[in-house]
């Protein structure tokens, strides 16, 4: 065996050519102190701290869980049928099968019954607004509240309260129509938007949203003709049998067709309504033609006391 | 001679400024309970005053009359001013079983009007209506009420 030597060697070694070297002594006095050493024993009072603590955090978590506000909700009551739930959660469906009839309280301000093979959800049960969805079925609300908190959306409207009570119905495409009983409805979709009085009706299509509203008791051409001209293109031919079949409290339709209609048969459905009821004093025919809103508002509110 | 003509030239003006003409006219609920408006009320239908120099001192007052079950009945009807003076809402005080018409009596100063108002299964009758300048008899709300029941919407 070689000797030790001051610098390493340079170049590849040969086995048995590495040097030993005895390792220092104080290397096995800390090895073997710290084998021979015991582990220390934890004190009484820490072992307690963290029991408390970890005892504290799960009696916390237990109260918050219940006592946790339970999400908002509205109680559902049974008209026909068997019951199977008596509230509703944001959130959740309530669906009727052929023999069932519902009643849902909305919070304070009415009551909405759902009819058989009716599936409806409720989205929002706030302070500032009261909204369900429809989805297919027939509900009938009456609703007492400031305008604009209840709505019910269906897959082509959004029915708004404005101080009502009404019948909607509509299948899973949107097909579908309202009828108002008491007070208004705005049904609104995608920008359009139709003003429903009570004993009035208006049809919802799919891909189209709500149609013209009309009164329930229109002359059936007028309804035919109407629907046409909204939903299958009807065109001039539709809008003639419309004039020609409304009465005084059909300009109710024929306001709203104001502004539905190609600017150069405007003018007809102008005429057609001052033939039926003269036009207000303060109501300016151009500014109407122009469908200036305030003065489409001041003849519509005038307008209101003939049908 | 011409101190006679010029009071009845004034007696003339001054009863068409308070409202010779003074008459009623109903309409839909609507026409009070307007979108974005009026605080919603259980309402079955609108009246209002027309040509009344002062709208806003005209007075309405209304009875629903009606048949219940071979019964005559009289209720007292609350009357809710609308948004614009000389406006009322009729709220819907009477029942749904039986046969109704509304009576009201308005006025405007010195002058009165009346409108006897058939109510049918979808709300008021205009068709039917009868519209007085003056205040309406006894026979004339009873002959509606009969026409009612014996005819029926």
């Amino acid at each position: 065996m070689n000797q030790p030597q001051d610098k390493p060697p340079i170049g590849p070694m040969e086995p048995g050519d590495l040097p030993l070297v005895k390792a220092p002594d104080s290397i096995w006095i800390s090895i073997e102190t710290t084998l021979d050493a015991k582990p220390e024993p934890r004190g009484i009072g820490t072992f307690r701290w963290q029991w408390a603590a970890a005892s504290l955090a799960v009696i916390g978590a237990v109260s918050w869980y219940a006592m946790r506000p339970s999400p908002p909700s509205w109680a559902v009551s049974t008209l026909e049928g068997s019951p199977s739930v008596d509230k509703i959660k944001v959130g959740e469906w309530l669906q009727t099968d052929a023999s069932s009839r519902a009643r849902i309280t909305v919070g304070s301000i009415g009551t909405v019954d759902i009819e058989p093979n009716t599936r409806v959800r409720l989205v929002a049960a706030s302070p500032t607004e009261h909204r369900l969805t429809l989805a297919r079925g027939e509900i009938s609300a009456t609703v007492t509240a400031p305008p604009r908190l209840f709505l019910v959306d269906t897959p082509a409207s959004t029915a708004v309260d404005l101080g009502c009570a009404y019948k909607m119905k509509t299948d899973e495409s949107g097909d579908g129509v309202l009828r108002v009983t008491s007070g208004w409805v705005s049904l609104e979709w995608e920008g359009r938007e139709s003003l429903v009085p009570a004993g009035a009706d208006c049809r919802t299509r799919s891909r189209t949203g709500p149609g013209t509203p009309y009164f329930a008791d229109a002359p059936e051409a007028l309804q035919e003709a109407l629907a046409a001209f909204d939903f299958r293109g009807g065109g001039p031919d539709a809008l003639a049998t419309v004039l020609n079949q409304a009465r005084v409290r059909d300009t109710l339709t024929l306001w709203h067709l104001l502004s539905r209609v190609d600017p150069a048969d405007r003018v007809g459905v102008f005429n057609r309504m001052v033939d039926l009821v003269p036009l207000p004093s303060g109501v300016s025919r151009e500014k109407a033609l122009q469908l200036d809103s305030a003065t489409l508002k001041s003849w519509r509110e005038e307008l209101a006391w003939k049908w | 001679m011409e101190m006679v003509k010029r009071a009845f030239l004034l007696v003339t003006v001054v009863s068409g400024a308070w409202g010779a003409d003074f008459s009623l006219a109903i309409g839909n609920p609507v026409a009070v309970a307007r979108p974005n408006g009026v605080v919603k009320k259980d309402i079955g239908f609108a009246v209002r005053g027309e040509n009344c120099a002062d709208v806003a001192a005209i007075q309405v007052a209304g009875t629903a009359e009606g048949v219940v079950d071979g019964a005559r009945r009289s209720i007292p009807l609350r009357l809710i001013a609308g948004e614009t003076a000389g406006t009322f809402a009729i709220s819907h005080d009477w029942p749904q079983q039986g046969t109704w018409v509304v009576s009201l009596t308005g006025h405007c100063g010195n002058a009165t009007a009346s409108a006897v108002v058939p109510i049918g299964r979808s709300g008021f009758i205009r068709e039917s209506s009868k519209f007085f300048p003056r205040a309406a008899t006894a026979a004339e709300v009873e002959s509606a009420l009969k026409t009612l029941t014996g005819g029926g919407k």
